[in-house]
């Protein structure tokens, strides 16, 4: 069973510490760069979630999830080099192409930025389970149907891009043309689409009576097999990330 | 007492001019095994979802009558409620997993962790489940990986472990192999050796009839007869319902020979050995 | 359509079972695209049709989670458009509610709406979080025309948003509408959610 899924299962410090914890990470990291924008404070904040995905054995994991913004980062890097409106100091120039060193200092400020969001995202998917995360916020308060939906989206998506490839084959068989100008691309559209929705829509309906009929609906309160998991240093940790988030807000409106 | 009433029981679909189910009066005893037999749009799937409360809370439309379930009235509680009372598995398995667990035996949990029970009386009735269902040995597997006889063995169990006193099974086997049917239908006479009342839809009528108390045909969303399975499919005008009587009921009509403790028909091919052996 | 608002947070249990659908549909809306090599994503034809039929509510939880979804699973940047996905599932609830589904002219309207209302909302998500841009090369490129011409930050990422949505969201709108039509009846009226039951 295929699931979808980034977490790496190893055994490492990160992976024991608790998901909201890890989450609580990712939205503090990611606030204080913008929070405080000097180059050399985005730069310390990135190194450290760098260092924590060492930490947490998944380094190299990341390193598919970062490709994928590399087209955003180089637009990042020219756009702002080449265009930066408060662009002034010629840093060098190559032919008739001038990189500036206002637009170069914005585009590595938000470089990093960039950067440092995709890896503090990496260290709580890569390191923790899905389960364990929803389970742990629907106990925080989140609605347990918000919960149902996060974990049900996992799970069939694999199984929708299951039936993806047996409409497209049969579709093909039946002759249809996936190749050519672009009006027969259009048209192919419809015959791969539409049978997708009908048949998701008629799972969905039959779901929703499975659901119905085990309670799904009921305003009692619910309990879980899964006991929480023992994590460490949890009370610790939270409140550093806390207090690094007051004191940056602190420093931004004093400085 | 009666388990089941229903009482001139009246539905039809939202935007629909005609009745799905029209004045509908039967009742049933604790322990009951009802056969639900009739073409496929006779009414058999929406009088199932009436007498679990998804007809009319999850349908909407119009509804007329009274049904009664363990004592509730269905028409002034929520499908949520009712679902401690009656349960209910259908045709397709896939769609009955809820999608959202790991393992067999958290699918199994998930009905219960909605009504709150507490987790240690969880794990005793998943286990009684599991053994019942004969779904042990898969119980760490994920559920999506299963056959479709497993998983809808899974589904019962799901349905099972929240303690109904009435089990409700819409053509449960319809979308299965063979062997998953027959995984199926073993479960099912477990469970009536439980006690648990059971309402089951199906085409497999020698399977109906070799398990059915009694048996309800429908047509047209009314209830046509409600009697002995005997006496139901001695009738004559069976094929105009779209039901072709059990094997052994043609078998004895052919050859003229009747049960001798009833004088009608055989339906079971139990029975109708049996005529033949006393007469050889 | 019931006379129940479309605002209600009594979710039924059918509006909610809608959410992981729609999620898919985006998705493999997405890859058909993609399969097909059409210049457009095509990526929220299932958000768009979980508002036209369960409302804006339900239409804006599919959007937001389903950015959140791939946030956790695929690409952590879709997170920061999350609340671009909720306000197209939200529009094309209310609008759909108010009655503009009547044609494909009317879907068009929406499209238009909805492509606009994208791109305002994205704009400063853009600008905060990479200083205009969207990582889509025409749109970029748009976009350094403007800014070398003197335009405003602002004007050009907005620029930029328009370029990249407005054609994206008509399309998807249109297809979503297409199939809409083509629902049966009773796939319908389940996920409303209308509290009235009628006495017989």
């Amino acid at each position: 069973m295929s699931t979808m899924t980034l977490y790496v299962d190893k055994k490492s410090f990160i992976h024991h510490v608790a998901p909201l914890t890890k989450l609580l990470y990712v939205m503090v990291s990611i606030a204080i760069t913008y929070i405080i924008p000097k180059l050399e404070f985005v730069l310390f904040v990135t190194l450290t979630s760098l260092l924590i995905l060492a930490i947490g054995k998944v380094f190299r994991k990341i390193l598919p999830i970062l490709a994928l913004s590399i087209l955003l980062i180089i637009s990042i890097i020219i756009v702002q080099g080449f265009f930066h409106p408060e662009n002034q100091t010629v840093l060098y120039s190559i032919g008739f192409i001038t990189f500036y060193k206002e637009g170069l200092t914005f585009a590595a400020l938000l470089t990093l930025r960039v950067l440092n969001m995709i890896m503090s995202f990496g260290i709580l998917i890569l390191t923790t389970k899905h389960d364990e995360l929803v389970e742990d916020l629907i106990k925080k308060g989140m609605s347990p149907k918000i919960g149902y939906v996060l974990l049900s989206v996992l799970q069939l998506i694999p199984q929708m891009r299951a039936t993806m490839g047996k409409i497209t084959d049969a579709q093909r068989s039946r002759g249809m043309e996936t190749e050519g100008n672009l009006l027969v691309r259009v048209k192919a559209f419809f015959p791969l689409i539409v049978p997708v929705v009908l048949n998701s829509l008629h799972n969905t309906r039959e779901r929703a009576i499975a659901l119905e009929v085990r309670g799904f609906n009921t305003k009692m309160k619910k309990t879980f097999l899964n006991l929480s998991k023992e994590y460490q240093y949890t009370k610790t940790i939270q409140s550093i990330l806390w207090a690094i988030l007051i004191v940056t807000i602190a420093w931004r409106i004093l400085s | 007492m009666s388990i089941i009433q229903v009482e001139g029981l009246k539905y039809k679909y939202p935007d629909t001019d005609q009745l799905a189910l029209d004045d509908i009066s039967f009742e049933v005893k604790q322990g009951e095994f009802i056969g639900l037999i009739g073409r496929n749009t006779a009414g058999k799937s929406t009088l199932c979802f009436a007498l679990s409360g998804l007809v009319p809370h999850f349908f909407n439309g119009g509804y007329g009558g009274k049904v009664f379930v363990n004592g509730l009235e269905v028409r002034q509680h929520e499908v949520g409620d009712i679902a401690a009372h009656v349960g209910l598995v259908f045709e397709n398995p896939f769609s009955q997993m809820t999608a959202s667990k790991y393992t067999v035996f958290e699918e199994i949990a998930f009905g219960l962790e909605n009504m709150g029970v507490e987790r240690n009386e969880m794990i005793t009735r998943m286990d009684e489940s599991l053994d019942l269902l004969d779904i042990t040995s898969i119980k760490d597997k994920h559920p999506f990986d299963l056959s479709g006889g497993q998983m809808q063995r899974v589904a019962i169990a799901s349905v099972i472990a929240m303690k109904p006193k009435i089990l409700i099974l819409d053509e449960p086997t319809s979308q299965l192999d063979p062997q998953g049917s027959e995984e199926v239908f073993k479960v099912v006479e477990n469970l009536t050796k439980e006690g648990i009342t059971i309402i089951m839809a199906e085409h497999k009528i020698d399977k109906l009839a070799e398990y059915a108390d009694k048996v309800a045909l429908i047509d047209h969303g009314k209830l046509i007869d409600f009697d002995t399975p005997a006496k139901v499919f001695s009738r004559d005008d069976l094929p105009d319902y779209g039901i072709t009587a059990p094997t052994a009921t043609r078998i004895g009509k052919a050859l003229g020979i009747k049960d001798s403790k009833t004088d009608l028909f055989p339906v079971t091919i139990k029975a109708i050995s049996r005529e033949i052996g006393d007469k050889l | 359509m019931s006379k129940k608002s479309m605002w209600t947070l009594k979710l039924s249990t059918a509006a909610i079972a809608l959410i992981p659908a729609a999620i898919g549909i985006n998705y493999l809306g997405k890859l058909f695209a993609g399969l097909l090599k059409l210049p457009l994503w095509l990526d929220s034809i299932g958000t768009v049709l979980a508002s036209m039929l369960a409302g804006p509510i339900i239409g804006a939880l599919s959007g937001i989670i389903n950015n959140v979804i791939f946030g956790l699973t695929v690409d952590p940047i879709s997170t920061v458009y999350a609340i671009t996905s909720g306000a197209i599932g939200l529009v094309v609830g209310v609008m759909a509610y108010k009655g503009w589904l009547k044609s494909i002219k009317t879907a068009i309207v929406i499209g238009l709406v909805v492509g606009l209302v994208a791109a305002v909302v994205s704009t400063p998500l853009n600008i905060i979080f990479w200083g205009g841009q969207t990582g889509n090369v025409w749109g970029d490129a748009f976009y350094a025309f403007l800014v070398s011409n003197n335009f405003p930050v602002w004007l050009a990422s907005f620029g930029d948003s328009i370029v990249v949505d407005v054609p994206d969201k008509v399309a998807t709108v249109i297809v979503s509408y297409l199939i809409f039509r083509g629902l049966p009846k009773n796939f319908i009226s389940i996920f409303r959610g209308s509290d009235k039951i009628e006495e017989l």
